[in-house]
C-alpha cells in the first residue's frame, strides 16, 4: 500500500494541477483540524490552499456527503476512499450528481482509524474494500490481495438471536438516542429535503425524544437506505452515543444483495435495487 | 468542613448517598461514561475523564412534560404537571460542568423570569464536584483553563471532592453541601494534614494548562460583532459543518428548547424538549420563510450566542471549555479554533 504521506503529497499535487488549470472550481478533500489527529473536511478553490491539504489514517469522513449541495455543472474534484466512491456511484445512479461534473481522486487504502477509539476500522463496521470502484486519478497504488473478511461476518451474533432478543437489543440501543440527527447528516445517501422527520404536516414521529419516535426515525431511515447504503460506517462513527447503526444497515444490505444480486454503488450502469424491477427479482417476501 | 474516606470505601459512600434520595453518578458503559441514576453502589465509577453527555439534564432534561390534556367533545381538560422533583444528589461533576450550572442560572433564574422547572430541580439537588487530576494531561479538545476555569475550581459545586493518594477528600462549599456532609456518617473528619493536601492540589489545579490563548469576554464579544457580516469568513470556517445537533446536545450550556403538543387519540402532553440552532427548521417560520437557511448562518449564530450575545446580556461567555462539542463533532469542527481565528481577524 502506498504510504499515507505519499498519498497526501499526490493529493496536493493533483489538487493544485486541477485548480491551476481551471479544470475544476472546487476541490473537496481533508484539511488540518485543531491537531494532527483531527483532520477536517474542506472545500478549497485556490491553488495556494492546496498546501493545507492532509491525508492520514484519521481522514475517515465520507466526502461524497458534500456533493449534492453544489448546483449542477459545478466542476468538483473530490477525494474518495473505496466506500466513498461507492457512495458517489450511488449518487450518480440516483441522479443527484452528474458524472461529467466530477473528477474523482481515488485513494486505495486500508487500516484507517476511528478517532474516538483509535481502533482500526475494518469489516466489522464498514464494507472494508481497499480500492475505489470508480476514479479518474488514483493517488496511490492499487492494492492487490487484501483480504479483510466479509462485511457481514459481524452479523452472526445478531442473526443467531431470537426475534424477541433482537427486538430487546434494538430497543436498548435506541434508548440511547438523543435525536441529534448526526447519523442522517453524516450519511451521503441522506439528502432528502425536507427529511420526513422534519415534516410538520403531517408529523410522522414525535418531535420530542420518545422511544416510539426513535423507532419511527431509525427504522424508517434503515429501510429508506435499503439497497442504497454503501456501508461506509459514517453514521455509526458520527453517533455521539455509540449506537451500532451499521449492524442494521449491513443486515438490510445483505438481504438486498441476496434478493436482487446487486450491491449498492458498485456500477454506474445499475439502477438502485428498490426502484428497479426485473422479472428475475426475488418474490420471496410474497410467499 | 473537610471530610475524608478511603478510596476503597467509595462504594460505601455511594451507598450512603443513595439513602438520601436518587443519586446520579458516572457509570461506565461499553464505550463511554455517562451520568445515570445509581441502582447498585458498584455501578458508580471515578475512573473517567469526563462524561460523553453533560450533566445539564439534571435540571434541564432532554424532554419534560408541562401539561397533560384530554380532548373532549366540547372542551379540553388540561392539567399542569406538578413541579415537584425529589431531592437528589449528583456526584462526580467536573469543575467546568459545575461552572456551567452557574452560567445557566443566569438565564433560567436571573433574566427577569424565573423558570420554575429549572429552579425546582436546582434547589433540591446537591452537586458534588470532582476535581480533574491536575497532574494528568487534559484532553486536547478541552480549553476550560483558557476560559479561566481551573482543574480544581469549586464554583457551582455544593461539595467538592478531590482524589489524593488513596483517599477522597470532600469539602463543603455551600450550606447545602455542609448539611449533606454532616449527615454522611461513613465519612471521617479531615485532619490538618488533609486540609493542606486539599489546598495544595487545588493550587495545582489553577496551574494545569489546557490551551494557551487567553480569551477576554468583552474583547471577543466586540470582535464577533465586527466579523459578523463577513460571509467569506464564516463560510470558510464552517465549510465542513453538516448541520447536525450533536454539538449543542452534548453542550452543558446550550439551553434552547422547543415546545410541542403530542397527542395520541384523545390524550396528549405538552412537552418542552431540547432544540438545536444547528437544525434547518430551528428558525423556520409559519410563513415558510427561514431567516437562517444556510449552514454558516446557523453555526455563526451558535458562536455569536455563546461568545457575544451572552456576554452582552448576562455578562459572561456561555461556554466552559469542556471540549464535548469538539469531541462529538462528526467532522472535527473545533469551536475554540473558530473563536481563535475570529480574534485574529
Amino acid at each position: 500500500m502506498t504510504a499515507m504521506k505519499t498519498i497526501e503529497e499526490n493529493l496536493k499535487k493533483e489538487a493544485r494541477r486541477l485548480l491551476e488549470s481551471g479544470e475544476v472550481a472546487v476541490v473537496i478533500a481533508y484539511g488540518r483540524g485543531f491537531d494532527e489527529n483531527h483532520p477536517m473536511p474542506c472545500a478549497i478553490t485556490k491553488a495556494e490552499e492546496t498546501e493545507g491539504l492532509v491525508f492520514n489514517e484519521y481522514c475517515t469522513f465520507n466526502l461524497a456527503r458534500y456533493l449534492p449541495k453544489y448546483p449542477p455543472k459545478t466542476r468538483i474534484a473530490v477525494a474518495l476512499k473505496a466506500a466513498d466512491s461507492r457512495a458517489v456511484v450511488q449518487l450518480i445512479q440516483e441522479e443527484k450528481v452528474r458524472r461529467e461534473d466530477l473528477v474523482l481522486l481515488g485513494i486505495p487504502v486500508t487500516g484507517m482509524k476511528d478517532q474516538k477509539t483509535g481502533e482500526t476500522i475494518d469489516n466489522r463496521t464498514t464494507c472494508n474494500m481497499a480500492n475505489p470502484v470508480l476514479f479518474d486519478v488514483l493517488l496511490g497504488d492499487e492494492i492487490h490481495g487484501f483480504k479483510g473478511g466479509s462485511p457481514y461476518d459481524v452479523l452472526e451474533k445478531l442473526e443467531s438471536m431470537s426475534e424477541d432478543e433482537r427486538w430487546a437489543f434494538w430497543e436498548k440501543e435506541f434508548e440511547k438516542c438523543i435525536r441529534c440527527f448526526a447519523c442522517r447528516k453524516a450519511c451521503p445517501m441522506c439528502y432528502c429535503d425536507p427529511c420526513f422527520m422534519d415534516a410538520s404536516r403531517p408529523r410522522w414521529a414525535d418531535k420530542s425524544p420518545t422511544p416510539d419516535g426513535h423507532l419511527m426515525y431509525h427504522l424508517t431511515r434503515f429501510y429508506h437506505l435499503a439497497g442504497r447504503c454503501v456501508d461506509c460506517g459514517e453514521c455509526s462513527r458520527a453517533c455521539p452515543v455509540d449506537i451500532p447503526l451499521y449492524l442494521f444497515h449491513k443486515k438490510v444490505a445483505k438481504e438486498c444483495e441476496a434478493m436482487f444480486k446487486q450491491s449498492a454503488g458498485m456500477r454506474i450502469e445499475d439502477k438502485p435495487a428498490m426502484v428497479n424491477y426485473g422479472n428475475q427479482d426475488s418474490d420471496e417476501m410474497l410467499r | 468542613m473537610l471530610k475524608k474516606i478511603a478510596l476503597e470505601k467509595f462504594g460505601d459512600l455511594v451507598a450512603a448517598l443513595m439513602e438520601k434520595g436518587p443519586l446520579y453518578a458516572p457509570v461506565k458503559s461499553e464505550k463511554a461514561v455517562d451520568f445515570r441514576e445509581i441502582k447498585n453502589p458498584g455501578d458508580a465509577t471515578l475512573d473517567f475523564y469526563n462524561t460523553a453527555m453533560s450533566p445539564k439534564f439534571m435540571f434541564f432534561p432532554q424532554s419534560e412534560d408541562i401539561i397533560r390534556y384530554k380532548l373532549g367533545k366540547d372542551a379540553t381538560e388540561a392539567e399542569p404537571v406538578k413541579i415537584d422533583a425529589k431531592p437528589s444528589v449528583i456526584l462526580g461533576v467536573r469543575p467546568c460542568d459545575a461552572k456551567s450550572f452557574e452560567i445557566m442560572d443566569r438565564h433560567f433564574l436571573g433574566a427577569g423570569v424565573i423558570d420554575p422547572y429549572w429552579k425546582d430541580k436546582r434547589d433540591k439537588t446537591t452537586v458534588i464536584g470532582y476535581a480533574f487530576d491536575p497532574s494528568a494531561r487534559p484532553d486536547p479538545a478541552d480549553f476550560y483553563n483558557t476560559l479561566g476555569i481551573g482543574a480544581c475550581d469549586t464554583a457551582g459545586s455544593d461539595i467538592f471532592m478531590i482524589r489524593a493518594d488513596k483517599r477522597l477528600l470532600l469539602k463543603g462549599i455551600t450550606e447545602k453541601g455542609d448539611r449533606l456532609l454532616k449527615d454522611l456518617t461513613v465519612l471521617e473528619d479531615g485532619s490538618n494534614a488533609d486540609e493542606k493536601v486539599f489546598d495544595d492540589v487545588s493550587k495545582k489545579g489553577g496551574e494545569a494548562k489546557t490551551r494557551f490563548m487567553k480569551i477576554d469576554d468583552k474583547e471577543i464579544a466586540g470582535k464577533l460583532v465586527q466579523v459578523f457580516g463577513s460571509k467569506e469568513f464564516w463560510e470558510k470556517a464552517t465549510a465542513a459543518c453538516i448541520s447536525c445537533g450533536a454539538c449543542t446536545f452534548v453542550c452543558p450550556t446550550c439551553y434552547c428548547f422547543d415546545i410541542a403538543d403530542e397527542t395520541l387519540f384523545k390524550e396528549g402532553v405538552r412537552k418542552r424538549f431540547w432544540d438545536a440552532c444547528m437544525f434547518t427548521d430551528f428558525t423556520l417560520e409559519a410563513s415558510g420563510h427561514n431567516p437562517r437557511p444556510r449552514t454558516f448562518q446557523r453555526y455563526r449564530q451558535k458562536v455569536c450566542h455563546k461568545y457575544s450575545y451572552h456576554v452582552d446580556k448576562y455578562g459572561c461567555i456561555s461556554c466552559v471549555g469542556c471540549g464535548r462539542c469538539t469531541r462529538s463533532c462528526p467532522v472535527n469542527i473545533d469551536i475554540f479554533s473558530v473563536v481563535e481565528s475570529v480574534m485574529k481577524q
